[in-house]
């Protein structure tokens, strides 16, 4: 017990140095020198400090690794969205205080998780309700009709549809006891993946399938019905190929992207531009042309990073988030209760599958599909839900111990 | 739900995987796909670098600047190109929004790159100032004069003229018509891309024309090497060759050229004659012949990037087709500076000399880089048959068709074209002109396509001789 509690200090001591390296940094660069830049270092330092006292005066039991790693991936994402946008940096910090207040609450606040299994239905209604608002109310932006704006600020509401998505799946799913149980849930996720192909955004799409895959394996322990779902979702891959131009464009585009260089795979080339040019070391933040690339605030932010700071680092982040998934479904294997880990299970897919979609979609490796980096992306939805998540199961993580 | 603690277990190798699979294809993407995307045009990364420095100035064989760069900020420069359109095509332009091309995109990477660097010994030596830092300059074997005088002479026709040093390959002149203005195509581009002449292709290296009556030279050279006792034969031309019921192959303006030796059948240009050689030859060997001169592959070359020459396949009973292809017609193809190799070959005694654009590459100061020297590409074929050849070109000029290149005092050697085509509505042939100067000591060679310019006896030919003048007359 001593012995993490000295390893998270330390973590914690270079969490604050990377944020104040970095900051420094872009203070330096800018002529004349950039207060503005140290203040924000000061900001999200005192922000993860005291949020971090908090959680470990009060909830000493629970894992603070997971915080810890989400506040290290935050801190990457502001430094660079301040580089890029530095108006959109301070609107990043705030939500970053939001969210992190919404952690803390949701560890403080919420009762028993184990109570919450009786709302299946209420899940439900909040899935469908969230999935289908932007067909109803959306406005299509960067191709996706899949943001609704409420007064001013444009929300994604599939983000707070996931995790409705996953507590209703883990209120089907714990009792699984034979295949007739699976025909409701199975029906509601085709549904789900039925209005995302339809908003135009396929990357959330991806992730429902994944989310829903890990689950049902965790639930059932049954490979066929693994690969009965990976059939058709194939199957469903294959329709929507045909009958949607939409996707056929994207499949095209990911095909060979350089005919389309100037036009529909602008977005795609840019970022590969940007990551090759980046290299081992990269550019060195502020020294780099991640301007080039478009949305590089939010979805191409990967490249953006991948440019200034190198592919080293962009390592580095692929391998926090995976320790980040390691501690979040390390807190469903000490947990008792079926809905509680399924939970957890569900919420840890849902950010590990949203970062192999989009980073792997930034390099090309599967087509892009626009979505945002848990964390690091500029975002407010997002950071906000992603916080929530991890809250959940952090709360989780302290039932468990 | 028993299992669960070896299901997530498993889940989490499954994601492990996953995860490897993103570095692993970062990597590789680093590697090997990264290196060679970077130097793609679409980015604009590269633009930036090529604005650190102060592009390097292009000048003409005798020193004469054809670009200046000026300043303008930090981060532009203005490109100028000292004489407008009459360099257009081969220098090319460097422009944000509409590319590089030619000569500026070929050698870039120096004109880019400056011999000036941002050290900390010479901020001292500076003294304390930051030197503008200057691209290496290029200086090209084009002589302004010769591009000058084909430029004029070419005046509002389409065609193109090539000039090259037969005894290195150095090319003195690349004149495409129409040419357009490289200091102002933010105001012209959208008239140059509407125009139907297309004055953006450079005819002279990407211009594919059927070469006529010229091409007879590579058709005499298949047959030095593949008839025997050819020197010898004689041949009545009675006028036209029929094939079959349709096809048929008549001499220009129909005349009967009579009882005919080789070396006569090419200096009055027999069709009859040479499509019934080609006949003879047969459809391989008269396409190895013209793959020797590199038709239907690249031509090595330095600063130039040069169109493949066509040579057509035929089946042995396709005999219009062969026939047709043996006097340049049907459907081979060649760039006018195909057919100035050739006669560069010819002229060098079967050397083929690698055709090159830049002589020297120097610092800002002047100091030089590297110089690049003549480079031979291949023996094309033996001197014998090269001096049989320059005999017979030189016979075309004295007495045959190409009397108007025919000059005072130079004794000129070459082989006129008049080329049919479908272009167009006009249906006036091609007038081509291939030759060199002088004879005994070949000094330059020529290739001159006027399109549309009637008998090349006499549009090509003049613009020829004028040509080949002023390029000995330093």
């Amino acid at each position: 017990m001593l012995r993490t509690d000295r390893d998270e200090k330390k973590l914690m001591m270079y969490t604050y140095l990377l944020c104040i390296v970095c900051f420094l940094n872009l203070a330096i660069l800018k002529q004349p020198f950039d207060k503005g830049a140290l203040v924000m270092a000061l900001v999200t330092c005192l922000l993860i400090g005291y949020s971090y006292f908090v959680i470990r005066k009060f909830f000493s039991d629970g894992d603070k690794f997971i915080f810890i790693f989400s506040s290290i991936l935050s801190v990457i994402g502001i430094v660079m969205i301040y580089r890029l946008n530095m108006a959109a940096s301070i609107k990043q910090v705030i939500w970053f205080a939001v969210s992190v207040t919404g952690f803390i609450l949701t560890v403080v606040i919420l009762p028993d998780i184990k109570r919450f299994s009786k709302y299946k239905y209420i899940f439900l209604a909040g899935t469908i309700i969230f999935m289908g608002m932007a067909m109803v109310i959306g406005t299509e932006i960067n191709g996706s009709k899949n943001w609704v704006l409420i007064g001013g600020l444009s929300l994604q509401p599939s983000e707070f549809g996931k995790l409705f998505f996953v507590a209703y799946l883990a209120t089907a799913l714990k009792d699984f006891k034979n295949f007739k149980e699976l025909i409701e849930p199975g029906i509601v996720v085709m549904v789900c993946l039925g209005f995302m192909v339809l908003q135009k955004d396929l990357g959330s799409a991806l992730i429902f399938f994944g989310i829903s895959i890990t689950m049902l394996y965790i639930a059932t322990s049954k490979l066929k019905y693994v690969v009965t779902c990976v059939g058709l979702f194939a199957a469903g891959a294959m329709i929507s190929y045909q009958l949607f131009d939409h996707v056929r464009v994207r499949f095209m585009i990911w095909q060979n992207p350089w005919p389309y260089a100037n036009n529909k795979g602008y977005q795609i080339v840019q970022s590969l531009f940007s990551v090759a040019s980046g290299g081992l070391t990269g550019t060195g933040l502020g020294l780099g042309h991640p301007e080039y690339v478009p949305v590089n605030t939010s979805d191409f932010i990967f490249a953006a990073i991948c440019e200034e700071m190198g592919i080293l680092i962009g390592f580095a982040i692929i391998i926090l988030y995976f320790l980040l998934f390691y501690r979040c479904m390390r807190a469903a294997f000490y947990e008792e209760d079926s809905f509680s880990r399924l939970l957890a299970v569900g919420f840890s897919a849902m950010i590990a599958c949203q970062v192999l979609v989009i980073v792997g979609g930034v390099i090309n490796m599967i087509p892009l599909t626009g979505i945002t980096m848990p964390l690091v992306s500029y975002g407010g939805s997002s950071m906000l839900i992603t916080f929530l998540a991890l809250g959940i199961i952090q709360k989780i993580s302290e039932e468990g111990r | 739900m028993i299992d669960i603690t070896k299901n997530i277990k498993r889940v989490l190798i499954v994601f492990l995987i996953f995860f490897i699979g993103l570095i692993s294809y970062i990597t590789y993407f680093e590697i090997i796909v990264g290196p060679s995307i970077v130097t793609n045009a679409s980015n604009k990364r590269l633009w930036v670098k090529r604005n650190e420095v102060l592009r390097g100035t292009i000048y003409d064989r005798n020193m004469k600047a054809l670009t200046t760069s000026a300043r303008i900020d930090a981060a532009t420069q203005k490109r100028q190109y000292t004489n407008g359109p009459l360099f257009a095509h081969v220098l090319g332009y460097v422009d944000i929004k509409y590319g590089i091309a030619g000569l500026e995109y070929k050698y870039d990477d120096q004109l880019i790159s400056s011999s000036i660097q941002d050290t900390f010994t010479n901020y001292i030596k500076s003294g304390g100032k930051t030197q503008e830092k200057v691209g290496n300059n290029l200086i090209t074997t084009l002589d302004y004069n010769i591009q000058k005088k084909a430029y004029d002479l070419l005046g509002n026709n389409k065609g193109a003229v090539v000039v090259l040093n037969p005894k290195t390959g150095e090319v003195l002149a690349l004149v495409s018509k129409p040419s357009f203005d490289p200091n102002d195509l933010t105001g012209t581009w959208a008239g140059i891309n509407a125009n139907k002449d297309k004055p953006l292709i450079n005819r002279a290296t990407a211009g594919l024309y059927p070469p006529g009556s010229t091409f007879k030279t590579i058709t005499a050279i298949s047959a030095l090497e593949n008839v025997n006792g050819i020197m010898d034969r004689t041949f009545n031309d009675a006028g036209k060759l029929v094939f079959n019921s349709k096809e048929s192959l008549s001499n220009f303006n129909g005349e009967v050229l009579g009882k005919l030796t080789f070396k006569q059948a090419y200096v009055h240009s027999s069709n009859v004659f040479f499509g019934t050689l080609g006949l003879e030859l047969g459809n391989s060997k008269l396409k190895e012949t013209a793959e020797k001169f590199y038709f239907n592959s690249n031509t090595p070359s330095d600063g130039i990037t040069i169109e493949n020459s066509k040579f057509p396949s035929f089946s042995f009973y396709e005999k219009g087709n062969i026939a047709q292809s043996a006097i340049g017609q049907s459907s081979v193809l060649a760039t006018p500076m195909e057919m100035a190799l050739l006669t560069a070959t010819i002229a060098n005694g079967g050397v083929m000399m690698r055709p090159y654009l830049v002589k020297e590459v120097v610092k800002s100061n002047g100091e030089k880089i590297k110089t690049i020297e003549p480079v031979s590409n291949k023996q094309v074929i033996s001197a014998n048959t090269a001096s049989i050849m320059k005999d017979f070109m030189r016979t075309v000029v004295v007495e045959g068709t190409g009397g108007n290149a025919a000059l005072k005092g130079i004794d000129v050697s070459g082989k006129t074209g008049t080329a049919d085509h479908t272009d167009g509505d006009n249906s006036k042939p091609h007038s081509w002109f291939i030759g060199f100067a002088p004879y005994d000591n070949p000094q330059v060679a020529v290739a001159v396509i006027v399109e549309d310019g009637g008998q090349g006896g006499i549009a090509a030919a003049k613009i020829a001789a004028e040509v080949m003048k002023t390029a000995l007359s330093k």
